[in-house]
């Protein structure tokens, strides 16, 4: 780095060289070795001026202007609570209560049916061809 | 170059409505929001509207923040800044009308340079500067953002915000000049 570059970096970014754009502070920080008292030179006016400008202190934040600017953050997204929650829920407790009375109808129905099948495939397996022609008590 | 954001996943949790980020990000980002609008507006009351403002907009962007495009904060900084400029313009347009009352911001003649004064010398040197010029050294100054990100929010060349700066702080050191040692 030449002299008037590093001249011109303190002018422009100030006497502290953390704040120079970081391609160039190895390169200042290497002249500041080999050149103490250039540097030295150099870097006080600039740092002298942000020593100033640093008096101006920040704005501080007030406890509304904090409360205010979160109470405008979205939200989460709400559980299903609430009325429209307690539909939702009952609604899906009907269901589930339909589902099981349709399944008990239809269960009761088909073991009626299995239970007369199992009837005339015990008759077929026992040399009957209608359960009808079976006389109950008669000899051969 | 590092392209990973930091806010990122405070923002991600901001957008599902986590409560924790939300302060957290606040915290975070609040302070220097407000700073910057302060230093570009000189204002209190138009800097916290800003502020507010600034953050309204953050919170709608939240749900649908794309990572890898922007960084938050620079985002964060160009939303303030693109406000900080319509209240400017705004001023500008009423100041041709209504010449703003002079305040003499010297010190005290009974009291000396207190760091009350220095600060108010500044405020007033500040607000002397060209939009451009303030800006310049608000962002890389006061917000301490690196030459290559203030070059991008201003949408300069780097070449051209080192003038900026250049300028700027040589009008300041001539405003300060009875404050500044060498």
């Amino acid at each position: 780095m030449t002299r008037e570059r590093f001249e011109d970096l303190a002018e422009i970014y100030g006497g502290d060289i953390a704040r120079w754009p970081a391609a160039e502070r190895d390169a200042a920080a290497l002249l500041m070795a080999a050149e103490p008292e250039f540097a030295k030179a150099a870097l006080a006016a600039p740092a002298d001026l942000d020593a100033v400008l640093d008096a101006w202190a920040p704005m501080a934040v007030s406890h509304q202007l904090r409360e205010a600017v979160i109470a405008a953050a979205p939200s989460a997204r709400p559980a299903r609570g609430g009325v429209r929650g307690w539909f939702w829920r009952a609604g899906l407790g009907a269901g589930l209560a339909a589902a099981c009375a349709a399944g008990l109808v239809v269960g009761v129905r088909l073991s009626d049916v299995v239970v007369q099948q199992d009837d005339t495939v015990s008759a077929v397996l026992s040399g009957y061809d209608d359960l009808s022609d079976v006389v109950i008590g008669e000899g051969a | 170059m590092d392209l990973g954001d930091p806010d990122e996943a405070l923002l991600a949790r901001v957008g599902e409505g986590d409560p924790a980020a939300v302060r957290a990000l606040v915290a975070r980002k609040l302070p220097r929001v407000l700073a910057l609008a302060g230093r570009m507006l000189g204002d209190p009351a138009e800097a916290e509207d800003v502020a507010q403002e600034t953050f309204v907009r953050a919170w709608k962007q939240a749900r649908d923040w794309r990572p890898g495009v922007a960084k938050f904060d620079t985002w964060l900084h160009r939303v303030a800044l693109n406000l900080c400029y319509d209240r400017l313009r705004r001023r500008r347009e009423v100041a041709t009308e209504t010449p703003p009352e002079l305040v003499d911001e010297g010190p005290a003649p009974d009291r000396g340079l207190q760091a009350r004064d220095v600060g108010l010398r500044v405020a007033s040197a500040m607000r002397g500067l060209p939009d451009r010029q303030r800006e310049a050294v608000s962002l890389c100054h006061y917000q301490e953002l690196s030459n290559i990100e203030a070059a991008a929010l201003m949408g300069v060349s780097v070449d051209a915000l080192e003038s900026l700066l250049a300028r700027g702080r040589r009008a300041l050191r001539a405003a300060l000049s009875d404050m500044v040692e060498n």
